[in-house]
């Protein structure tokens, strides 16, 4: 054996090359004969594992009621979807005929001509069945694109303040006290402290900086500023931007510092949040889902709240992320994929495991009543969690479906960047006097913006 | 006296032409087609003439990004390469026990893939928690815990990330240049006098200059390809205020995230062109200094 071996070593093959045939053939036998799991069915893909974890059961269900008509549910990396989905819709590769898409990937599939667009337009539908009466309007825009529909929403997604309510109720704080963020700042202030002597305070009072496109977008929203109008049209320089930034700046720089960036989903940023060195962060729903999952130690330490207002009265919540699922327009089962979006969507034993499975609240107006949602949150002190978030659905300020709202918001941070910039070089730290500068540096943000969105053509095209 | 036309070249190199030109010719000319359009995924082209190489020149994102990957690539030149030349000297001492160790120790890094060392590199930069900070802060407590690596030193972080990778790297292509350096001439200015620092620069220096320009046009090139270190480590994005946006990072957004192919391609030339230049001009000095 051996010998013959060597014999077929030195007349055709070096050793290593042997070695490296001999890996060849066996690994590319073990590959195939590998099962491969087949998934039968009308292809539905989604993205997010709470989402796929929570249809699976329904959608077998539905299989078992509709043989006629069953689809095959696929977990597929966020990444995946965006790149086949994008692949299907610009070059007609196989793309799934039910697609769930989030917010960002979405918005890509907008940025052709409108007859262009991969999903199929919903709008008509919408209207003519009812659908879009019982889900929460605001919730609609992110995926209307030049007045057609093209996604029914999966959720609302609206933001409280979460704080460590253990720190703040031991140092006797009251947080009822709080309506506005100057409130939140005078109020809170006594716990900003420095426990190691180093001359810096451990400990800050909102996750905030200069260069969080999401919390800066959040609270741009809160406020009743926008990245675009509803015909999409740039509106970077809008003066509440300007005022938002302005106010912004005061909290993560100069001598009244009183934010800090702690990393939403890192490690780093758990412990940190663990350790107590932000008391206050913005939570969109998902994002108490997420937190549960990833830091359960936070449980019993953290109590939510309605955003401290800009000002008397106005506006508690705010706005993050979302989902939508949609239809490929060239799928040949476009009534089988309707019937699965209602079944779904408008499910409450979908819209309870959704909540228990990750703290999203649904967007079907009739569904907020469940008692899910009145029940006490253990990880939230107690607090009944779903109903708070329910209670500010409603006053979810409405969000443009641009395409480039992304390439705008990064825009927003080099703005947050200069200004804080100019703070510090000048040493101002008073809104009213940066507001000018935050006002200069957006009107050429603005310019910026219209004139990389001036080069699509085809936006235009649908435009007009 | 006519030359008989042999066809038996030509038929060894058919598979090679073939596939050569399936695979770089056409996409290459296809996508100058394609930079004078503007498009939406490829199904759907308009043609606009020079106009994505007119937008390109006035676009501060390209500008911020050729700022971005110019100073990464001094970073590399200026620090990568002296340090890979120090290394390989040391390596390169008559007596030194263990070379074969230090070598692999050296060049070890450069086996780990780009995704794993951003991967590596992204912790060690954290605020407040990253091993750098705590290690400075403790130090001294002046340092301020909260320096945010990745948002203020983007580049600088991803220069010392490429200087761990691949020091190691080019230390081997120096320490085989320093292996040939003729030992008699540098015997021969020994007996002369010549000191260390003299023997390095008038002997060692130039007889290596070819393999360090080789050097240099290949970090170079590869400095201007910089992708999958800025993208993994900072998470998938440009970075704050796009401090980490890069040529090929811009391409890759524009052409693969929001399908417009055309500009991609205008972007993927210019770069092209840039690397072209930068060859010549190196190959013109490289000349000039052995005419020397």
């Amino acid at each position: 054996m051996f010998k013959a071996l060597r014999n077929l070593t030195g007349r055709f093959f070096s050793p290593g090359a042997l070695v490296i045939l001999i890996i060849a053939i066996v690994t590319s036998t073990i590959v195939a004969l590998l099962p491969t799991r087949e998934i039968k069915g009308i292809p539905f893909w989604v993205s997010a594992q709470p989402h796929y974890e929570a249809y699976l059961p329904l959608v077998e269900e539905w299989n078992r009621e509709h043989p006629d008509a069953q689809f095959g549910l696929q977990l597929l990396h966020a990444s995946a979807l965006e790149r086949r989905m994008l692949a299907g819709f610009l070059s007609g590769t196989p793309v799934a005929d039910l697609l769930e898409a989030n917010i960002g990937v979405a918005a890509k599939a907008f940025l052709g001509p409108v007859e262009q667009v991969g999903f199929h337009d919903l709008t008509e539908r919408l209207h003519a069945e009812g659908l879009y009466g019982q889900i929460n309007e605001p919730s609609f825009a992110p995926y209307t694109s030049r007045g057609r529909i093209f996604g029914v929403p999966h959720d609302v997604h609206p933001v409280l303040l979460a704080y460590r309510s253990d720190i703040v109720e031991a140092a006797g704080i009251d947080v009822s006290q709080i309506e506005t963020w100057d409130d939140y700042f005078r109020i809170m202030r006594p716990l900003m402290q420095d426990f190691d002597g180093d001359g810096r305070p451990d400990r800050y009072l909102l996750t905030a900086d200069a260069t969080r496109a999401d919390v800066i977008y959040m609270l741009l929203l809160q406020a009743g500023g926008t990245l675009f109008d509803e015909n999409d049209h740039p509106t970077v320089n809008h003066p509440t931007n300007a005022r938002v930034l302005a106010e912004m700046t005061t909290w993560i720089t100069g001598p009244n510092k009183t934010s800090i960036d702690v990393g939403a989903f890192t490690a780093a940023g758990h412990r940190q949040r663990l350790d107590g060195l932000v008391i206050g962060t913005l939570v969109p729903d998902w994002m108490a889902g997420q937190w549960k999952m990833e830091n359960p130690g936070l449980a019993g330490k953290v109590k939510l709240m309605p955003i401290p207002a800009w000002e008397k009265g106005g506006r508690r919540t705010s706005v993050a992320g979302g989902t939508m699922i949609g239809i490929n327009k060239t799928s040949e089962h476009i009534e089988e994929s309707w019937e699965m979006i209602k079944y779904l969507y408008t499910s409450p034993i979908l819209a309870e495991r959704t909540y228990r499975k990750a703290s999203i609240i649904s967007p079907a107006k009739n569904l907020w009543s469940l008692p899910v949602y009145d029940e006490p949150d253990p990880f939230f002190s107690g607090q009944p969690s779903g109903r708070m978030y329910i209670d500010q659905a409603p006053h979810v300020p409405h969000r443009p479906s641009s395409p480039y709202t992304e390439t705008a918001g990064q825009y927003l941070v080099s703005v947050a960047i200069a200004l804080k910039t100019y703070a510090e070089r000048n040493g101002i730290y008073d809104a009213a006097s940066l507001l000018p500068e935050a006002q200069r540096l957006l009107d050429q943000t603005q310019a910026d913006v219209q004139k990389m969105i001036s080069r699509n053509v085809f936006l235009q095209e649908g435009d007009s | 006296m006519k030359r008989k036309f042999n066809i038996a070249p030509w038929l060894f190199l058919t598979p090679f032409l073939g596939l050569f030109s399936l695979f770089t010719v056409w996409p290459l000319l296809h996508s100058l087609v394609l930079a004078m359009q503007q498009t939406y995924g490829p199904g759907h082209t308009t043609w606009v003439g020079l106009h994505n190489f007119t937008f390109l020149f006035s676009d501060p994102l390209f500008w911020k990004a050729t700022a971005n990957t110019v100073k990464y690539t001094l970073g590399s030149l200026f620090i990568q390469l002296p340090v890979a030349l120090g290394l390989a000297l040391l390596l390169n001492r008559p007596n030194l026990k263990g070379r074969a160790y230090f070598r692999l120790i050296f060049f070890s890094p450069s086996l780990v893939g780009l995704p794993f060392v951003a991967m590596l590199f992204a912790p060690i930069f954290e605020r407040r928690t990253g091993l750098l900070n705590v290690m400075l802060h403790n130090l001294t407590t002046a340092w301020d815990p909260d320096f945010a690596w990745t948002q203020n030193y983007i580049m600088s972080a991803l220069i010392i990330a490429a200087v761990w990778m691949y020091a190691g790297f080019n230390m081997v292509y120096f320490l085989a240049a320093l292996q040939n350096v003729s030992k008699d001439l540098m015997e021969a200015a020994e007996i002369d006098g010549a000191g260390p620092w003299q023997r390095f620069w008038h002997i060692t220096l130039p007889e290596i200059t070819p393999i360090a320009g080789f050097v240099t046009l290949l970090s170079v090139i590869g400095s201007f390809q910089l992708f999958e270190l800025s993208y993994i480590m900072l998470n998938n994005t440009p970075g704050p205020d796009n401090r980490g946006l890069t040529i090929v990072m811009y391409l890759y957004q524009t052409g693969f995230q929001t399908g417009d192919l055309g500009y991609a391609s205008a972007i993927g030339w210019v770069l092209a062109l840039m690397l072209i230049a930068i060859a010549m001009i190196q190959r013109r000095l490289l000349k000039r200094r052995e005419e020397l």
